[in-house]
């Protein structure tokens, strides 16, 4: 069986050599080139830009944001990221800017960039901080810091910035697809990624309007955020909520109606079980746990950080859908659990709400009306509303 | 000293010519097992059950498409050629849900798609590697997603025993999602309530 494992790999490995190879030869546009090397010490990124462009930095968490402002489009090309501190690297853009996200494997580093002129090149140190000793303010880990060369501003402290200072709550908002990635498309030509996005953006006024809530949208323009990115969003933000929305499709043209998913885990009856147990014992998981292990168990726990939350979020799915009846007039077609990738990563109740079909030409016809993306926001509004009660 | 040395290459050479007469041996007794040498990575004609020489042993499957009906998957019974191992059998299976229905149902697989290769691990897991068409002619959405896994995962899982877990991969390699929506990045459990009663 190994042998055949081997075998995808090789193929795996020729098809992306070929793949950007292709890319390569294709790149007739600018290109902006990242890449990182372990030194003794330091991890060093390498952005090479295709000219003098302005940016700037920022951390979040585990991620450094480089954003770039320009009008002009290019191409971002990654090296393979074999690294000890540095994860990935991907990016976003929209018009005039663009953001390179460099993801690290967590979120104790400093980092100390500087320009290499000549080459157009932005290069940044990572240095690995130990882990802070619970007593410690972290905060002063980071003091230690060598100011930034380039950067003036103090380097924000890892978590504890991001933590709502005077009881500010979140709720995290995403408007589902975006970008070159239209999900769904209707007969008349609606794409799914404006739906959702006009939905999405109608649920953070009527939220920001009526409750003492904090939204952020995972995009609030048309541009591409990976699934993964998403999630870790909402757990960067902390939120307590976590709403995508999204418009469906079906190869059955009849197909119609409303219906809200939350995580399936997609699990053997074996693995159900080890889930249900660490579903069952996640009170102990915001308890200051007593080892030193606590990274690992939060690493561990991070690929399917939903499953400690099923049961809220099957609640709040049940409220939504029960609103989404009420007021759109749409067949009733429940709630479901399916492995949707988005999910599997959100700390905190979420659900993702399939408010009609646009491959129905009726209800691609509904989804575009304003009036009716109105009422499928206010459903979910107001099903928010009910389930917030619910825990007060 | 002149003595004629075999080298690897001739070895080689020898080895498939006797591979060769066992195969042409079998195939004029039994009458069949032309997939031995090369287990269904392109359709043969004589694959399809209409064309089956009666000799050949069949075996029944189930496979599960979609109707316009409902939302659930609906078995549709068809025969291929049995044995002789689960991959081969396997093979036939996602190629006849890839070339679809008899009974009107809508195959949740677009039809352009191609099976590359298939293999089950030890521990019961059907590598399904389709080529690039399931990705880029599928329509995208929760619900056409949702139907495209379990029409392949249920009707695997239904069918042979020792297949517990499906992954999926395109072109080789493992994908995030087909459009979006559901996660392919793990191998899938069968879903049975998924399909109509």
């Amino acid at each position: 069986m190994t042998g055949l494992n081997e075998t995808t790999t090789k193929r795996l490995t020729c098809f992306s050599l070929l793949f950007f190879s292709l890319l390569s030869l294709a790149a007739a546009q600018p290109t902006l080139r990242v890449s990182a090397q372990d030194n003794d010490g330091y991890t060093r990124v390498i952005v090479t830009f295709p000219s003098s462009l302005p940016f700037a930095l920022e951390k979040d968490g585990t991620l450094l944001l480089v954003r770039v402002n320009s009008r002009s489009t290019f191409r971002l090309k990654t090296d393979p990221v074999k690294s000890r501190l540095i994860k990935a690297f991907s990016w976003a853009k929209s018009n005039d800017l663009y953001i390179i996200i460099i993801e690290a494997r967590h979120e104790r580093f400093r980092y100390d960039p500087f320009k290499v002129e000549k080459k157009h090149q932005l290069a940044i140190d990572f240095y690995e901080l130990a882990a802070p000793p619970a007593a410690k303010e972290p905060a002063a880990e980071v003091r230690q810091a060598p100011p930034a060369t380039e950067e003036k501003k103090e380097l924000p402290p890892p978590v504890q910035a991001l933590t709502p200072a005077e009881g500010i709550r979140t709720i995290v908002i995403d408007p589902g697809h975006g970008g070159l990635e239209y999900g769904a498309k209707g007969k008349f030509g609606t794409l799914e990624k404006d739906i959702t996005l006009a939905i999405g953006l109608r649920l953070k006024a009527l939220i920001e309007k009526n409750l003492a809530f904090h939204v952020e949208l995972t995009r609030d323009r048309d541009m591409d955020v990976s699934l993964e990115n998403r999630a870790a969003m909402a757990n960067n933000h902390r939120a307590e909520l976590f709403i995508s929305i999204h418009a469906n499709s079906s190869y059955r043209s009849h197909a119609n109606g409303s219906e809200t998913f939350f995580l399936s885990l997609n699990a053997s009856d074996e693995e159900a079980r080890r889930l249900a147990y660490l579903e069952n014992n996640s009170a102990d998981l915001d308890k200051p746990l007593a080892s030193e292990n606590q990274d690992d168990i939060r690493m561990i726990l991070w690929d399917m950080a939903q499953s400690a939350y099923l049961k809220q979020s099957q609640r709040l799915a049940e409220i939504i859908q029960d609103e989404l009846n009420s007021l759109l007039g749409t067949k009733d077609r429940g709630i479901k659990q399916a492995p949707f990738k988005v999910l599997t990563g959100v700390a905190c109740p979420a659900v993702l709400v399939e408010s009609a079909f646009i491959s129905n030409p009726q209800e691609e016809r509904d989804l575009a009306r304003g009036a009716f993306q109105e009422n499928v926001a206010q459903a979910i509004y107001r099903g928010l509303v009910r389930y917030i009660k619910l825990l007060s | 000293m002149k003595k004629r040395k075999i080298s690897p290459s001739q070895w080689t050479l020898l080895g498939l010519s006797l591979i060769v007469v066992l195969v042409l041996a079998a195939v004029l007794f039994k009458g069949g097992g032309g997939e031995k040498i090369k287990p269904a990575l392109e359709t043969s004609p004589a694959e399809s059950p209409s064309e089956a020489a009666p000799a050949r042993e069949a075996k029944k499957v189930q496979l599960f498409f979609l109707s316009e009906d409902d939302s659930s998957l609906h078995s549709e019974q068809r025969e291929i050629l049995a044995g002789p191992s689960v991959v081969e059998e396997a093979e036939r299976t996602v190629k006849e849900l890839i070339r679809g229905s008899d009974k009107g149902y809508i195959s949740p697989l677009p039809p352009e798609t191609r099976l590359r290769q298939l293999f089950v691990t030890k521990e019961g897991v059907a590598y399904v590697d389709f080529s690039r068409e399931i990705m880029e002619k599928h329509p995208s959405g929760s619900s056409a997603e949702l139907a495209t896994v379990y029409s392949i995962v249920n009707t695997l899982a239904y069918n042979f025993k020792p297949i517990k877990k499906v992954f999926i991969l395109v072109e080789g390699s493992e994908k995030e999602t087909l459009g979006g929506h559901i996660n392919l990045s793990l191998p899938f459990v069968p879903l049975y309530s998924l399909n109509a009663r």
